[in-house]
């Protein structure tokens, strides 16, 4: 009946695995066709929030964080493969899609828009990212987010206590972090950061905190036979994050 | 990783010797011009333009009214010009086709040598030729048809098939109703079109072919190539800005207007001969005669002002009237200011939409009848700050070798050294949108959209408890609903009962990439995820004629009772 359940349905790839690469749509081609010819109808879609249905960059087979010429080209080279002019007609609504997402990721205020409602920074987190230790939204975005500084948590689990819908235990590193941002009320959340012993919890700029959760990950230590190895993770998070940030630029220059 | 996008079936199928005939039928690029047309084919191996008996590849549009059969300039052998005296031959019909006699280019068409009469009421205004001392009316519709008819006769008998697939360029500034006149002339003679393709874009079509072999010989990669077309035929100037790379034309934006040659030569005439609309008022069989007399001798001049910098222009229009009279350059660029101001006007609006800087203009292409004008030249090479135009292109021939390029492609033809791996993505030239807020013309698919479009917004009732809405649907870039050309209408029922404001009436328009338009309107009571009512689809436009009428008398019987606001879009 609708677009984007259909299209939903059409898409499946969403392993993180695939999203650098380009798409192979050759499998999905028979799905595609089976949907266009029975769908006409569009009308359910505003009644459906219009963002997040499908993600723009896995639609284009780019990643998050590449450039506007490498859109162009992505999105030029599928149009090649399923514009109507060259598949007929059951290339009509996937061409839409590719239309819409380019639309969006070729306007800089759209597409900050749209990476903000889809919670992802436009930095290159490197190849081990795990989406595990990233805390997600509730609610509209705010200026300001929580974060908690790992090194400095005793894991005496009073925040999780309190604001239990934001914090949580992370059983594996014997520390808190946040689960939720803004998951319980502000009151809780107030008692729960005043609560902390160590005061390790801190409201850190919503820009800054893709960053800071990346960093306060362990990552793997190079090991020198049997010394080292391990892991291990900046002892200033704040500081670390700091020289990422200024890394990030030399690079972009 | 360059791995080719296009797949050739099997290389003994298309290799070898002429097999193009055979293949599933290619769809011919025809070009209607206002004063010319032209037919072109893909010939399997590259774009070839159809001569007639004459060995002519660009013939005038006119079709002459003789005795029974009328006769159209692909096949008649006596001379333009003199048909012209006698009152018997009509053209410009591609001015004339979709528009109601309140339209100003309609009654600019009034001082042409046959009879084109208006009562200014919006209806279609009445055309007729002068046979045997007797009007004979006639339609755009059918002048046009009778002229696909032998462009039609003169493929088939060439290429030794039967034509019927066809991709037409049309002028950017056709409202939706002018393409389904358009169509339905191309109906009338037994052709079908796949594609109506704004006469820029299959120029651009032609460009992205350009570089797509240029970027073969050179083994390089093809960088994207940004290029601005202009095109002034005798009806129409149209510009386009086009980013191509890959074989991708992918158009930026389109600018209209329905200015032309056929403006310069009238204000030509006019200088010439000040009060020439009240000495041809009445359309006696004199007065047509020298009407026509001052048309060829001033259509002449202005070719030749291409050339020289003055002119001797020397005519008898008989009843006593003599010009003689010496016309310079400067003159001729003086007596057409404005116009050569909107053609200015239009590239920089072109430019402005598409995003687009001067300097990063690559190429610039001028095309149609008018480009050989040096001021036309100029003002274009000024604007975008080049030294030179780009070469490579017959100014007359662009937009049909693009039409029979897209006719091709879109046939499905391949071509095993990637000369057809092309594609236009095109952008819609109007915005199109219903009448809410009041009075106002609300968009819901902009100007300069990536074709196929999608777009929807939301409405909500002006009334309580009101049940029904009237969906006005326009087209066009003026504020005010009337200043826009009304595509249909149709009516929401059973909104179910509700305080103002709070239903929310869903209309969404989609366009598909061939042009075709279908209007969705739905309505959702909050808290809903399903349609209160059966969601309604209308393919656009409905409106035959009388489109002024139309809107005049909803608006007697309706009043606002049945209006709509836009809800605003919550941040």
């Amino acid at each position: 009946m609708s677009l984007l359940t259909s299209s939903c349905y059409l898409l499946p790839w969403s392993k993180p695995a695939q999203i650098h690469g380009y798409l192979n749509f050759s499998k999905h081609s028979k799905l595609l066709r089976q949907e266009c010819t029975t769908v006409r109808c569009c009308s359910s879609r505003s009644w459906q929030t219009p963002r997040a249905q499908h993600n723009y960059y896995e639609l284009l087979g780019v990643s998050a964080d590449s450039n506007a010429q490498e859109i162009r080209e992505a999105y030029r080279k599928l149009q090649k493969q399923h514009h109507p002019d060259i598949v007929g007609q059951k290339g009509h609504k996937y061409t839409l899609l590719l239309n819409e997402a380019y639309e969006v990721l070729m306007k800089d205020d759209l597409r900050r828009k749209y990476d903000e409602s889809i919670n992802q920074m436009r930095i290159r987190l490197g190849e081990n990212n795990t989406p595990l230790g990233n805390s997600t939204w509730k609610g509209p975005l705010r200026p300001q987010a929580l974060f908690v500084d790992e090194n400095a948590c005793i894991g005496c689990r009073e925040c999780v206590y309190h604001a239990s819908n934001t914090f949580i235990m992370d059983e594996a590193r014997g520390c808190a972090r946040v689960k939720v941002q803004y998951g319980d009320t502000d009151q809780n959340i107030e008692v729960s950061i005043e609560s902390c012993p160590v005061n390790c919890i801190y409201w850190v700029k919503r820009e800054e905190l893709a960053v800071l959760e990346f960093l306060i990950q362990p990552q793997p230590k190079a090991g020198y036979g049997v010394f080292g190895g391990g892991w291990e993770r900046p002892a200033n998070i704040f500081t670390a994050a700091e020289s990422f940030k200024k890394q990030l630029r030399r690079q972009a220059t | 990783m360059a791995e080719p996008a296009y797949t050739v079936a099997s290389d003994s199928e298309t290799t070898g010797e002429e097999k193009t005939y055979t293949l599933p039928e290619i769809a011919i690029g025809i070009d209607i011009g206002t004063s010319q047309c032209s037919i072109a084919v893909w010939n399997g191996s590259r774009v070839e333009l159809l001569k007639n008996t004459r060995n002519q590849k660009i013939m005038r549009s006119y079709v002459t009214f003789k005795d029974d059969i009328p006769s159209g300039g692909v096949s008649s052998q006596l001379s333009h010009e003199g048909e012209l005296l006698s009152g018997a031959t009509v053209f410009n019909m591609k001015r004339l086709i979709g528009r109601v006699d309140t339209d100003p280019v309609v009654h600019a068409s009034k001082n042409l040598p046959f009879l084109v009469q208006t009562l200014d009421i919006g209806v279609r205004p009445f055309i007729a030729a002068l046979v045997n001392n007797m009007w004979r009316s006639t339609t755009p519709e059918e002048v046009l048809a009778i002229f696909l008819v032998e462009l039609r006769a003169l493929a088939e008998a060439q290429l030794k098939r039967p034509i019927r697939n066809v991709v037409l360029t049309i002028p950017v500034s056709f409202s939706r109703f002018q393409l389904t006149r358009i169509e339905r002339a191309c109906a009338m003679a037994g052709l079908h079109v796949l594609r109506l393709m704004p006469e820029p874009t299959a120029v651009a079509l032609l460009y992205a072919q350009h570089q797509q072999q240029a970027s073969h010989e050179n083994m390089g990669s093809g960088s994207e190539k940004i290029a601005l077309i202009f095109n002034m035929g005798a009806g129409y100037c149209d510009v386009a800005v086009t980013a191509t790379a890959g074989g991708v034309s992918q158009i930026k934006a389109l600018a209209r207007s329905t200015i032309g040659g056929e403006d310069l030569l009238q204000n030509m005439m006019r200088h010439l001969l000040p009060d020439s609309e009240n000495i041809f008022k009445s359309h006696g069989v004199k007065e047509i005669e020298s009407m026509a007399l001052l048309r060829v001798a001033t259509q002449d001049a202005i070719h030749r002002l291409s050339s020289d910098n003055n002119v001797q222009v020397d005519v008898d229009l008989g009843n006593g009237v003599k010009i003689s009279k010496v016309v310079d350059r400067e003159e001729f660029e003086e007596v057409n200011r404005s116009v050569f101001e909107k053609c200015e006007s239009l590239i920089i609006q072109c430019l402005q939409d598409a995003r687009v800087e001067v300097e990063d203009v690559n190429d610039v292409i001028i095309v149609g009848g008018c480009s050989y004008i040096p001021r036309v030249k100029n003002l274009v090479t000024n604007i975008c700050k080049v030294k030179e135009l780009y070469k490579g292109m017959n100014p007359l021939e662009a937009a049909v070798c693009g039409a029979a390029v897209e006719g091709a492609v879109a046939s499905g033809i391949n071509d095993p050294f990637g000369n057809l791996d092309l594609l236009t993505i095109q952008a819609t030239p109007l915005a199109i949108g219903i009448r809410a807020d009041g009075n106002n013309f609300v968009p819901v698919i902009p100007r300069n959209t990536t074709m196929p479009a999608r777009k929807e917004l939301v409405f909500t009732t002006v009334h309580d408890n009101q049940t029904e809405a009237l969906i006005l649907v326009y087209e066009g870039e003026g504020n005010k609903a009337e200043e826009n050309h009304l595509l249909g209408y149709f009516k929401i029922m059973g909104i179910p009962a509700a305080p103002k404001g709070v239903p929310e009436i869903n209309v969404c328009m989609d366009i598909d990439a061939a042009n075709v338009l279908r209007v969705l309107a739905g309505v959702v009571m909050p808290g809903s995820r399903q349609p209160a009512v059966p969601v309604m689809e209308v393919r656009m436009p409905t409106v035959e004629d009388g489109h002024g009428w139309c809107a005049e008398a909803l608006n007697r019987n309706y009043g606002a009772t049945l209006d709509l606001v836009t809800i605003q879009k919550k941040a």
